[in-house]
Protein backbone atom coordinates (compact mmCIF):
# COMPACT_ATOMS: atom_id res chain seq x y z
CA UNK A 1 0.00 0.00 0.00
CA UNK A 2 1.75 3.18 -0.84
CA UNK A 3 1.83 6.54 1.31
CA UNK A 4 -1.43 8.21 -0.16
CA UNK A 5 -3.26 5.11 -0.10
CA UNK A 6 -2.15 4.66 3.74
CA UNK A 7 -2.82 8.09 4.33
CA UNK A 8 -6.41 7.76 3.30
CA UNK A 9 -7.17 5.00 4.85
CA UNK A 10 -5.95 6.25 7.92
CA UNK A 11 -8.24 9.43 7.50
CA UNK A 12 -11.20 6.96 7.01
CA UNK A 13 -10.74 4.90 9.84
CA UNK A 14 -10.15 7.76 12.02
CA UNK A 15 -13.62 9.56 10.83
CA UNK A 16 -15.74 6.80 10.88
CA UNK A 17 -14.56 5.69 13.95
CA UNK A 18 -14.62 9.34 15.62
CA UNK A 19 -18.33 9.10 14.34
CA UNK A 20 -18.90 5.86 16.24
CA UNK A 21 -17.88 7.54 19.17
CA UNK A 22 -19.75 10.40 18.59
CA UNK A 23 -22.93 7.77 18.10
CA UNK A 24 -22.44 6.15 21.38
CA UNK A 25 -23.89 7.91 25.07
CA UNK A 26 -21.21 7.12 26.92
CA UNK A 27 -18.17 8.38 24.62
CA UNK A 28 -20.32 11.22 23.66
CA UNK A 29 -20.40 12.26 27.58
CA UNK A 30 -16.61 12.01 27.30
CA UNK A 31 -16.15 13.82 24.57
CA UNK A 32 -18.70 16.81 25.68
CA UNK A 33 -16.96 17.29 28.82
CA UNK A 34 -13.37 16.98 27.69
CA UNK A 35 -14.16 19.82 25.28
CA UNK A 36 -15.79 22.26 27.52
CA UNK A 37 -13.49 21.72 30.30
CA UNK A 38 -10.61 21.92 27.74
CA UNK A 39 -11.77 25.15 26.25
CA UNK A 40 -12.42 26.83 29.39
CA UNK A 41 -8.62 25.60 30.41
CA UNK A 42 -7.19 27.46 27.41
CA UNK A 43 -9.20 30.53 28.02
CA UNK A 44 -7.49 30.54 31.21
CA UNK A 45 -4.01 29.53 30.18
CA UNK A 46 -4.23 32.30 27.63
CA UNK A 47 -5.66 34.70 29.48
CA UNK A 48 -8.47 35.70 28.17
CA UNK A 49 -10.73 34.22 30.86
CA UNK A 50 -9.94 35.13 34.73
CA UNK A 51 -12.07 33.91 37.75
CA UNK A 52 -12.82 37.53 39.64
CA UNK A 53 -14.96 36.74 42.07
CA UNK A 54 -16.89 39.69 42.82
CA UNK A 55 -17.62 40.49 38.95
CA UNK A 56 -20.91 41.63 38.61
CA UNK A 57 -22.42 41.87 35.61
CA UNK A 58 -21.13 44.20 32.91
CA UNK A 59 -20.35 43.95 29.32
CA UNK A 60 -17.76 46.89 27.73
CA UNK A 61 -17.15 46.05 23.75
CA UNK A 62 -14.61 48.39 22.36
CA UNK A 63 -14.57 50.94 18.88
CA UNK A 64 -14.66 49.39 15.97
CA UNK A 65 -14.59 45.71 16.84
CA UNK A 66 -14.90 44.44 13.59
CA UNK A 67 -11.28 45.64 12.69
CA UNK A 68 -9.84 45.16 16.60
CA UNK A 69 -10.68 41.01 16.38
CA UNK A 70 -8.60 40.48 13.72
CA UNK A 71 -5.58 42.81 15.01
CA UNK A 72 -2.44 40.20 16.55
CA UNK A 73 -2.65 39.59 20.32
CA UNK A 74 0.91 39.68 22.58
CA UNK A 75 1.35 35.73 21.70
CA UNK A 76 1.80 34.09 18.48
CA UNK A 77 -1.81 33.09 17.23
CA UNK A 78 -3.48 35.04 19.75
CA UNK A 79 -6.03 38.27 18.42
CA UNK A 80 -7.34 41.45 20.37
CA UNK A 81 -10.24 40.71 22.50
CA UNK A 82 -13.29 42.90 21.58
CA UNK A 83 -15.47 42.81 24.64
CA UNK A 84 -14.33 43.00 28.30
CA UNK A 85 -17.76 40.86 30.05
CA UNK A 86 -18.23 40.56 33.91
CA UNK A 87 -20.11 37.26 34.85
CA UNK A 88 -20.49 37.20 38.39
CA UNK A 89 -17.44 35.05 39.38
CA UNK A 90 -15.74 35.50 36.14
CA UNK A 91 -14.06 38.06 33.78
CA UNK A 92 -13.93 36.85 29.96
CA UNK A 93 -12.23 38.70 27.55
CA UNK A 94 -14.23 37.83 24.38
CA UNK A 95 -12.16 37.40 21.40
CA UNK A 96 -13.90 35.90 18.62
CA UNK A 97 -10.54 34.51 16.64
CA UNK A 98 -9.28 32.89 20.38
CA UNK A 99 -11.88 31.70 20.80
CA UNK A 100 -12.53 29.85 17.41
CA UNK A 101 -9.16 28.65 17.70
CA UNK A 102 -10.00 27.28 21.33
CA UNK A 103 -12.94 25.68 20.44
CA UNK A 104 -11.10 23.89 17.17
CA UNK A 105 -8.34 22.51 19.59
CA UNK A 106 -10.80 21.72 22.06
CA UNK A 107 -12.71 19.37 19.50
CA UNK A 108 -9.41 18.06 19.23
CA UNK A 109 -8.98 16.98 22.81
CA UNK A 110 -12.39 16.17 23.02
CA UNK A 111 -12.44 13.74 20.15
CA UNK A 112 -8.85 11.55 21.48
CA UNK A 113 -9.95 11.42 25.08
CA UNK A 114 -13.22 10.24 23.74
CA UNK A 115 -11.28 7.45 21.33
CA UNK A 116 -9.20 6.79 24.41
CA UNK A 117 -11.83 6.03 26.30
CA UNK A 118 -13.13 3.52 24.13
CA UNK A 119 -9.27 2.01 23.34
CA UNK A 120 -9.21 1.28 26.96
CA UNK A 121 -12.89 -0.22 27.54
CA UNK A 122 -13.55 -1.91 24.80
CA UNK A 123 -13.52 -5.55 25.46
CA UNK A 124 -10.63 -6.40 22.55
CA UNK A 125 -9.05 -3.35 23.73
CA UNK A 126 -5.08 -3.21 24.17
CA UNK A 127 -5.24 -0.11 25.78
CA UNK A 128 -1.96 1.13 24.02
CA UNK A 129 -1.61 4.88 23.47
CA UNK A 130 -4.39 5.79 25.16
CA UNK A 131 -3.21 8.64 26.98
CA UNK A 132 -1.41 10.15 24.20
CA UNK A 133 -4.27 12.96 23.54
CA UNK A 134 -3.69 13.91 26.86
CA UNK A 135 0.00 14.15 26.26
CA UNK A 136 -0.89 15.88 22.66
CA UNK A 137 -3.29 18.76 24.72
CA UNK A 138 0.00 20.38 26.58
CA UNK A 139 1.26 22.32 24.07
CA UNK A 140 -1.31 24.70 22.93
CA UNK A 141 -2.26 24.80 26.98
CA UNK A 142 0.92 26.43 27.62
CA UNK A 143 1.27 28.58 24.84
CA UNK A 144 -0.16 31.95 26.25
CA UNK A 145 1.51 35.12 26.52
CA UNK A 146 1.76 37.84 28.71
CA UNK A 147 3.08 41.24 28.07
CA UNK A 148 6.42 40.81 27.79
CA UNK A 149 7.00 37.51 28.01
CA UNK A 150 5.25 33.70 27.56
CA UNK A 151 2.80 32.99 30.69
CA UNK A 152 4.28 29.87 31.50
CA UNK A 153 7.59 31.01 31.85
CA UNK A 154 6.08 33.54 34.40
CA UNK A 155 4.72 30.62 36.04
CA UNK A 156 7.88 28.27 36.45
CA UNK A 157 10.02 31.09 37.36
CA UNK A 158 12.33 29.97 34.30
CA UNK A 159 14.93 32.38 32.09
CA UNK A 160 13.70 32.18 28.82
CA UNK A 161 16.53 31.87 26.50
CA UNK A 162 16.51 32.62 22.20
CA UNK A 163 15.87 28.72 21.95
CA UNK A 164 13.14 28.61 23.90
CA UNK A 165 11.61 31.44 22.73
CA UNK A 166 11.82 29.64 19.13
CA UNK A 167 10.71 26.83 20.20
CA UNK A 168 7.43 29.04 21.92
CA UNK A 169 6.20 30.58 18.96
CA UNK A 170 5.62 27.26 17.53
CA UNK A 171 3.68 25.43 20.20
CA UNK A 172 0.17 25.98 19.15
CA UNK A 173 0.89 24.05 15.57
CA UNK A 174 2.57 21.78 17.16
CA UNK A 175 -0.21 21.07 19.53
CA UNK A 176 -2.62 20.88 16.62
CA UNK A 177 -0.28 18.39 14.70
CA UNK A 178 0.38 16.18 17.89
CA UNK A 179 -3.58 15.93 18.35
CA UNK A 180 -4.34 15.20 14.71
CA UNK A 181 -1.67 12.37 14.92
CA UNK A 182 -2.52 11.21 18.23
CA UNK A 183 -6.41 11.08 16.72
CA UNK A 184 -4.93 9.56 13.76
CA UNK A 185 -3.40 7.03 16.26
CA UNK A 186 -6.07 6.69 19.20
CA UNK A 187 -8.25 5.73 16.19
CA UNK A 188 -6.65 2.52 15.63
CA UNK A 189 -6.83 1.35 18.85
CA UNK A 190 -10.18 1.02 18.69
CA UNK A 191 -12.59 -1.72 17.11
CA UNK A 192 -15.13 -0.08 14.48
CA UNK A 193 -16.76 -3.31 14.03
CA UNK A 194 -17.86 -2.85 18.03
CA UNK A 195 -19.47 0.89 17.29
CA UNK A 196 -20.86 -0.35 14.72
CA UNK A 197 -19.13 2.43 12.23
CA UNK A 198 -20.22 1.71 8.75
CA UNK A 199 -17.06 2.97 7.24
CA UNK A 200 -14.61 0.31 5.00
CA UNK A 201 -11.64 0.17 7.40
CA UNK A 202 -8.49 -2.31 7.12
CA UNK B 1 7.26 36.24 16.07
CA UNK B 2 7.32 39.02 13.77
CA UNK B 3 10.37 40.48 11.97
CA UNK B 4 11.10 44.23 11.08
CA UNK B 5 9.38 45.61 8.24
CA UNK B 6 11.81 48.01 6.74
CA UNK B 7 14.61 47.17 4.71
CA UNK B 8 18.20 47.16 7.26
CA UNK B 9 19.89 50.35 6.06
CA UNK B 10 23.66 50.34 5.64
CA UNK B 11 25.00 51.04 9.71
CA UNK B 12 26.77 54.16 10.12
CA UNK B 13 30.03 54.37 11.67
CA UNK B 14 30.08 53.27 15.16
CA UNK B 15 29.86 56.30 17.30
CA UNK B 16 33.24 56.12 19.67
CA UNK B 17 30.83 57.54 22.47
CA UNK B 18 27.00 57.12 22.13
CA UNK B 19 24.63 57.27 25.05
CA UNK B 20 21.94 59.48 26.08
CA UNK B 21 22.08 62.89 26.78
CA UNK B 22 19.23 64.14 29.45
CA UNK B 23 17.26 67.71 29.15
CA UNK B 24 19.89 69.79 30.59
CA UNK B 25 22.61 68.97 28.47
CA UNK B 26 23.67 71.68 25.85
CA UNK B 27 24.77 71.45 22.35
CA UNK B 28 22.10 69.44 20.10
CA UNK B 29 22.24 68.00 16.83
CA UNK B 30 19.39 67.35 14.37
CA UNK B 31 19.38 64.21 12.35
CA UNK B 32 21.53 63.51 9.64
CA UNK B 33 20.31 60.58 8.67
CA UNK B 34 19.10 59.03 5.84
CA UNK B 35 16.20 57.41 5.22
CA UNK B 36 12.71 57.99 6.05
CA UNK B 37 13.47 61.00 8.33
CA UNK B 38 14.59 63.04 5.56
CA UNK B 39 10.67 64.18 3.81
CA UNK B 40 11.11 66.91 6.25
CA UNK B 41 14.65 66.89 7.66
CA UNK B 42 16.64 69.11 5.09
CA UNK B 43 17.54 72.22 7.26
CA UNK B 44 14.85 73.82 6.14
CA UNK B 45 11.88 75.23 8.16
CA UNK B 46 10.50 72.09 9.26
CA UNK B 47 13.32 71.72 11.67
CA UNK B 48 12.79 73.06 14.73
CA UNK B 49 13.88 73.66 17.76
CA UNK B 50 12.13 72.21 20.93
CA UNK B 51 11.34 73.45 24.65
CA UNK B 52 15.08 72.60 26.06
CA UNK B 53 16.92 73.16 22.68
CA UNK B 54 16.86 69.84 21.06
CA UNK B 55 16.34 69.73 17.61
CA UNK B 56 12.93 68.23 16.41
CA UNK B 57 14.34 66.98 12.84
CA UNK B 58 11.58 66.47 10.31
CA UNK B 59 7.34 66.11 10.69
CA UNK B 60 7.64 61.86 11.50
CA UNK B 61 10.80 61.40 13.49
CA UNK B 62 10.99 61.87 17.14
CA UNK B 63 13.53 64.87 17.82
CA UNK B 64 16.50 63.55 19.48
CA UNK B 65 20.20 64.85 19.72
CA UNK B 66 23.65 63.49 19.64
CA UNK B 67 24.55 60.75 22.14
CA UNK B 68 27.26 61.64 24.65
CA UNK B 69 27.36 59.13 27.50
CA UNK B 70 30.60 56.85 27.04
CA UNK B 71 28.58 53.33 26.89
CA UNK B 72 30.58 49.73 28.27
CA UNK B 73 28.58 47.94 25.23
CA UNK B 74 28.58 49.26 21.72
CA UNK B 75 25.74 49.70 19.07
CA UNK B 76 26.53 46.15 18.07
CA UNK B 77 26.47 44.33 21.31
CA UNK B 78 23.22 45.47 22.11
CA UNK B 79 21.83 44.15 18.59
CA UNK B 80 23.68 40.87 19.21
CA UNK B 81 21.27 40.56 22.65
CA UNK B 82 18.59 41.89 21.22
CA UNK B 83 16.09 38.80 22.11
CA UNK B 84 12.28 38.41 21.04
CA UNK B 85 10.08 38.09 24.61
CA UNK B 86 7.33 35.73 22.46
CA UNK B 87 5.28 39.35 21.65
CA UNK B 88 4.68 39.81 17.94
CA UNK B 89 5.42 44.30 17.22
CA UNK B 90 2.31 45.91 18.55
CA UNK B 91 1.44 42.78 19.94
CA UNK B 92 1.34 44.85 22.94
CA UNK B 93 -0.52 47.43 21.72
CA UNK B 94 0.19 51.23 22.70
CA UNK B 95 -2.39 53.85 23.67
CA UNK B 96 -2.51 56.65 20.58
CA UNK B 97 -6.26 57.93 21.77
CA UNK B 98 -5.72 58.07 25.83
CA UNK B 99 -8.73 59.65 27.61
CA UNK B 100 -8.67 60.97 30.71
CA UNK B 101 -10.64 61.59 33.73
CA UNK B 102 -9.91 64.10 37.01
CA UNK B 103 -9.02 63.08 40.16
CA UNK B 104 -12.49 63.11 41.75
CA UNK B 105 -13.46 60.89 39.26
CA UNK B 106 -11.48 58.36 39.97
CA UNK B 107 -13.67 57.13 42.66
CA UNK B 108 -12.22 53.62 43.88
CA UNK B 109 -10.78 52.27 40.63
CA UNK B 110 -7.22 53.26 42.53
CA UNK B 111 -6.29 52.40 45.86
CA UNK B 112 -3.82 54.52 47.96
CA UNK B 113 -0.97 52.82 47.73
CA UNK B 114 -0.99 51.94 43.62
CA UNK B 115 1.78 52.98 41.70
CA UNK B 116 1.23 55.43 39.15
CA UNK B 117 3.84 57.52 36.71
CA UNK B 118 2.81 61.24 37.03
CA UNK B 119 4.17 64.15 34.38
CA UNK B 120 3.94 67.50 34.82
CA UNK B 121 4.19 69.90 31.97
CA UNK B 122 3.39 73.60 31.99
CA UNK B 123 1.30 73.37 34.95
CA UNK B 124 -0.35 70.28 33.71
CA UNK B 125 0.18 67.34 35.38
CA UNK B 126 -1.42 63.43 34.46
CA UNK B 127 -1.23 60.28 36.53
CA UNK B 128 -1.21 57.26 34.32
CA UNK B 129 -1.58 53.74 36.33
CA UNK B 130 0.97 51.49 36.25
CA UNK B 131 -2.22 48.85 36.01
CA UNK B 132 -3.18 50.35 32.88
CA UNK B 133 0.36 50.38 31.20
CA UNK B 134 1.66 47.52 32.39
CA UNK B 135 -0.62 46.17 29.49
CA UNK B 136 0.69 48.66 26.93
CA UNK B 137 3.81 49.84 27.86
CA UNK B 138 3.88 53.35 25.88
CA UNK B 139 0.71 56.38 25.71
CA UNK B 140 1.28 58.34 23.12
CA UNK B 141 -0.24 61.73 24.62
CA UNK B 142 0.20 65.47 24.29
CA UNK B 143 0.58 67.04 27.79
CA UNK B 144 0.76 70.77 28.19
CA UNK B 145 1.35 71.15 24.39
CA UNK B 146 4.22 68.80 24.07
CA UNK B 147 3.99 65.30 22.29
CA UNK B 148 5.30 63.06 24.68
CA UNK B 149 5.60 59.43 24.75
CA UNK B 150 5.06 58.02 28.24
CA UNK B 151 6.90 54.56 28.56
CA UNK B 152 7.08 51.53 31.06
CA UNK B 153 9.09 48.38 31.30
CA UNK B 154 7.41 45.73 33.24
CA UNK B 155 10.19 43.36 33.22
CA UNK B 156 13.04 46.56 34.50
CA UNK B 157 10.82 48.73 36.38
CA UNK B 158 11.54 51.77 34.45
CA UNK B 159 9.37 54.79 33.32
CA UNK B 160 10.34 57.28 31.01
CA UNK B 161 9.26 59.88 29.29
CA UNK B 162 10.23 60.50 25.52
CA UNK B 163 9.16 63.57 22.97
CA UNK B 164 8.04 61.74 20.19
CA UNK B 165 7.62 65.14 17.76
CA UNK B 166 5.35 64.25 14.63
CA UNK B 167 5.35 60.09 15.19
CA UNK B 168 4.26 57.91 17.65
CA UNK B 169 6.03 55.12 19.09
CA UNK B 170 5.15 51.03 19.80
CA UNK B 171 6.25 48.16 21.17
CA UNK B 172 8.88 46.19 18.99
CA UNK B 173 8.14 42.93 21.13
CA UNK B 174 12.09 43.08 21.01
CA UNK B 175 14.01 42.75 24.61
CA UNK B 176 17.37 43.67 25.40
CA UNK B 177 18.70 43.50 29.10
CA UNK B 178 14.81 42.40 29.52
CA UNK B 179 14.06 46.09 28.48
CA UNK B 180 11.50 47.24 26.38
CA UNK B 181 12.63 48.01 22.82
CA UNK B 182 10.44 50.83 21.07
CA UNK B 183 10.46 51.45 17.71
CA UNK B 184 9.30 54.99 16.00
CA UNK B 185 6.60 54.43 13.46
CA UNK B 186 8.20 56.98 11.19
CA UNK B 187 11.19 55.42 10.56
CA UNK B 188 11.60 51.78 13.05
CA UNK B 189 14.79 52.54 14.29
CA UNK B 190 15.08 50.20 17.56
CA UNK B 191 14.80 52.44 20.91
CA UNK B 192 15.71 50.35 23.76
CA UNK B 193 14.17 52.33 26.57
CA UNK B 194 16.72 52.47 29.42
CA UNK B 195 19.19 53.70 26.98
CA UNK B 196 16.92 56.12 24.55
CA UNK B 197 19.45 55.66 22.32
CA UNK B 198 18.81 54.02 18.61
CA UNK B 199 20.61 50.64 18.35
CA UNK B 200 19.83 49.87 14.53
CA UNK B 201 17.95 51.74 12.05
CA UNK B 202 17.79 54.74 9.95
CA UNK B 203 18.16 57.07 13.79
CA UNK B 204 21.18 54.82 14.66
CA UNK B 205 23.68 56.34 17.44
CA UNK B 206 21.08 59.54 17.82
CA UNK B 207 19.80 59.71 21.33
CA UNK B 208 15.93 60.83 22.18
CA UNK B 209 15.14 63.81 24.31
CA UNK B 210 14.11 62.55 27.79
CA UNK B 211 11.26 63.92 30.00
CA UNK B 212 10.85 63.40 33.99
CA UNK B 213 8.33 61.05 34.86
CA UNK B 214 7.84 59.88 38.39
CA UNK B 215 7.13 57.02 39.82
CA UNK B 216 5.24 57.36 43.01
CA UNK B 217 1.73 56.16 44.60
CA UNK B 218 -2.19 57.49 43.72
CA UNK B 219 -2.39 59.12 47.37
CA UNK B 220 0.95 60.93 46.29
CA UNK B 221 -0.12 62.45 43.24
CA UNK B 222 -3.64 63.30 44.16
CA UNK B 223 -2.22 65.27 47.19
CA UNK B 224 0.43 66.91 44.98
CA UNK B 225 -1.79 67.26 42.19
CA UNK B 226 -5.59 67.43 43.10
CA UNK B 227 -6.51 69.57 39.77
CA UNK B 228 -4.43 66.51 37.67
CA UNK B 229 -6.37 64.07 35.45
CA UNK B 230 -5.85 60.18 35.46
CA UNK B 231 -5.64 57.83 32.53
CA UNK B 232 -8.75 55.80 31.60
CA UNK B 233 -9.21 51.91 31.20
CA UNK B 234 -11.04 53.29 27.79
CA UNK B 235 -8.16 52.51 26.27
CA UNK B 236 -9.69 51.06 22.98
CA UNK B 237 -8.51 47.39 24.34
CA UNK B 238 -10.15 44.64 25.71
CA UNK B 239 -7.69 44.34 28.66
CA UNK B 240 -8.25 42.82 32.59
CA UNK B 241 -6.78 45.97 34.32
CA UNK B 242 -7.13 44.60 37.68
CA UNK B 243 -5.49 41.54 37.10
CA UNK B 244 -1.27 42.20 36.41
CA UNK B 245 0.71 39.44 35.30
CA UNK B 246 3.60 39.66 36.84
CA UNK B 247 2.41 40.03 39.99
CA UNK B 248 1.43 43.15 42.12
CA UNK B 249 3.02 46.05 43.33
CA UNK B 250 0.27 46.80 46.15
CA UNK B 251 1.54 44.90 47.77
CA UNK B 252 4.88 43.99 46.36
CA UNK B 253 4.97 40.24 45.07
CA UNK B 254 6.05 37.56 42.54
CA UNK B 255 8.07 38.85 39.41
CA UNK B 256 8.36 42.07 40.64
CA UNK B 257 9.59 40.84 44.79
CA UNK B 258 11.03 37.29 43.82
CA UNK B 259 15.08 37.77 42.60
CA UNK B 260 14.64 35.82 39.36
CA UNK B 261 15.22 37.39 36.12
CA UNK B 262 13.32 36.52 32.54
CA UNK B 263 15.92 37.02 30.64
CA UNK B 264 19.75 37.25 30.33
CA UNK B 265 21.34 40.35 30.37
CA UNK B 266 24.66 41.88 29.12
CA UNK B 267 26.09 42.02 32.56
CA UNK B 268 25.58 40.56 36.05
CA UNK B 269 26.32 42.50 39.03
CA UNK B 270 25.38 40.80 42.42
CA UNK B 271 26.41 43.46 44.99
CA UNK B 272 22.21 43.93 45.04
CA UNK B 273 19.31 41.63 44.53
CA UNK B 274 18.14 42.11 41.10
CA UNK B 275 15.09 43.49 41.40
CA UNK B 276 16.13 46.35 44.24
CA UNK B 277 14.59 50.47 43.23
CA UNK B 278 17.75 52.14 42.39
CA UNK B 279 17.11 56.10 41.05
CA UNK B 280 19.38 56.01 37.43
CA UNK B 281 21.10 58.63 35.85
CA UNK B 282 23.64 59.52 33.18
CA UNK B 283 25.14 62.35 31.50
CA UNK B 284 28.48 63.01 29.46
CA UNK B 285 29.80 62.59 32.50
CA UNK B 286 28.81 59.10 32.89
CA UNK B 287 26.63 56.97 34.94
CA UNK B 288 25.17 56.98 39.19
CA UNK B 289 22.66 54.55 40.71
CA UNK B 290 21.65 55.91 44.09
CA UNK B 291 19.97 53.06 46.06
CA UNK B 292 16.22 54.51 46.79
CA UNK B 293 15.85 53.11 50.51
CA UNK B 294 19.30 54.88 51.41
CA UNK B 295 18.15 58.31 49.93
CA UNK B 296 14.64 58.21 51.77
CA UNK B 297 17.02 57.64 54.92
CA UNK B 298 19.75 60.16 54.13
CA UNK B 299 17.53 62.87 52.18
CA UNK B 300 20.72 63.93 50.22
CA UNK B 301 23.64 61.74 48.69
CA UNK B 302 26.75 63.04 47.27
CA UNK B 303 29.21 61.41 44.66
CA UNK B 304 31.70 62.35 42.05
CA UNK B 305 30.99 60.78 38.63
CA UNK B 306 33.67 61.04 36.45
CA UNK B 307 35.11 63.54 38.62
CA UNK B 308 32.66 65.44 38.35
CA UNK B 309 30.40 66.34 41.72
CA UNK B 310 27.05 65.01 41.59
CA UNK B 311 24.03 64.95 44.04
CA UNK B 312 20.76 62.94 44.83
CA UNK B 313 17.97 64.51 46.90
CA UNK B 314 14.66 63.19 47.99
CA UNK B 315 11.38 64.37 47.35
CA UNK B 316 9.30 63.14 50.43
CA UNK B 317 6.34 64.46 48.38
CA UNK B 318 6.16 62.13 45.49
CA UNK B 319 8.47 59.29 47.39
CA UNK B 320 11.09 60.00 44.62
CA UNK B 321 14.45 61.33 44.11
CA UNK B 322 16.48 64.37 41.85
CA UNK B 323 19.99 64.02 40.59
CA UNK B 324 21.80 67.01 40.15
CA UNK B 325 25.18 67.44 38.49
CA UNK B 326 26.79 70.20 40.66
CA UNK B 327 30.43 71.08 38.81
CA UNK B 328 31.07 74.10 40.78
CA UNK B 329 30.64 72.41 44.44
CA UNK B 330 27.75 74.27 45.82
CA UNK B 331 27.25 73.48 49.49
CA UNK B 332 23.71 71.64 50.31
CA UNK B 333 22.02 70.68 52.96
CA UNK B 334 18.91 69.48 54.52
CA UNK B 335 16.46 71.77 55.77
CA UNK B 336 13.17 70.51 56.61
CA UNK B 337 11.55 69.36 53.37
CA UNK B 338 13.64 71.47 51.34
CA UNK B 339 17.32 72.17 50.70
CA UNK B 340 19.79 74.73 50.61
CA UNK B 341 22.20 75.56 48.33
CA UNK B 342 24.46 78.39 49.14
CA UNK B 343 22.32 79.21 51.92
CA UNK B 344 18.99 79.68 49.84
CA UNK B 345 15.86 77.50 50.13
CA UNK B 346 14.96 75.24 47.20
CA UNK B 347 12.76 72.32 47.04
CA UNK B 348 14.15 69.00 45.77
CA UNK B 349 12.55 69.42 42.56
CA UNK B 350 14.14 72.91 42.14
CA UNK B 351 17.88 73.52 42.76
CA UNK B 352 19.43 75.71 40.93
CA UNK B 353 21.46 73.26 39.70
CA UNK B 354 21.82 71.32 36.11
CA UNK B 355 18.87 68.81 36.95
CA UNK B 356 19.68 65.31 35.11
CA UNK B 357 16.80 63.40 33.71
CA UNK B 358 16.28 60.21 36.84
CA UNK B 359 13.97 57.24 37.22
CA UNK B 360 13.32 54.20 39.17
CA UNK B 361 14.93 51.21 37.65
CA UNK B 362 15.46 47.46 39.25
CA UNK B 363 19.11 47.24 39.93
CA UNK B 364 19.56 44.09 37.24
CA UNK B 365 18.41 46.04 34.22
CA UNK B 366 20.82 49.44 35.34
CA UNK B 367 23.29 47.29 36.03
CA UNK B 368 23.06 45.59 32.86
CA UNK B 369 22.83 48.85 30.85
CA UNK B 370 25.60 50.56 32.78
CA UNK B 371 28.03 48.11 34.12
CA UNK B 372 30.65 50.79 35.26
CA UNK B 373 27.96 53.04 36.93
CA UNK B 374 28.58 54.93 40.08
CA UNK B 375 26.65 53.24 42.68
CA UNK B 376 25.42 55.06 46.13
CA UNK B 377 24.45 52.44 48.51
Amino acid sequence: MGATARGVSWLSRTTAVSRGALSRRDSAVVFSLVTLVYLLGFLLAIGDLNVRPEAGLSMLVVDDPLSRMFEPGPGPFAYEGIATIDLIVARYLFSPVNLAIGLGLSLLVGLNLALSYLAVTQPKSCGIGAGTGVLASVPALVSGTACCAPVIFLVLGIQASAALLSVFVWLLPIGVLLLLGSLAYVATKVDPTALGASSTVD
Amino acid sequence: MTERNEPRLTRRALLATVGVSTAALAGCTGSGSEGPYDAADDGSDADRESDDGGTESGEEGPPTREAVVPLDHDLESFNQNVLSGGVSQDGIPSIDDPEFESVDEVDGRLDDGDPVFAVAVDGEARAYPQSILVWHEIVNDRVGGLDLAVTYCPLTGTAIGFERGGTEFGVSGRLVNSNLIMYDRAGESWWPQVLGTAIDGPREGEALIEHPVIWTTWERFRDVYPDGAVLTERTGFSRDYDRDPYGSYNPKRDYYEDDGTMFDTMHDDDRHGHKEVFIGARDEDGALAVEKERLREDRLVEHDVGGVPHLAVYGPDLDTGYVYRNPEGASIEVDGEEYLVDGDPYPADDLPLERLNAFDAMWFAWVAFYPDTEVID
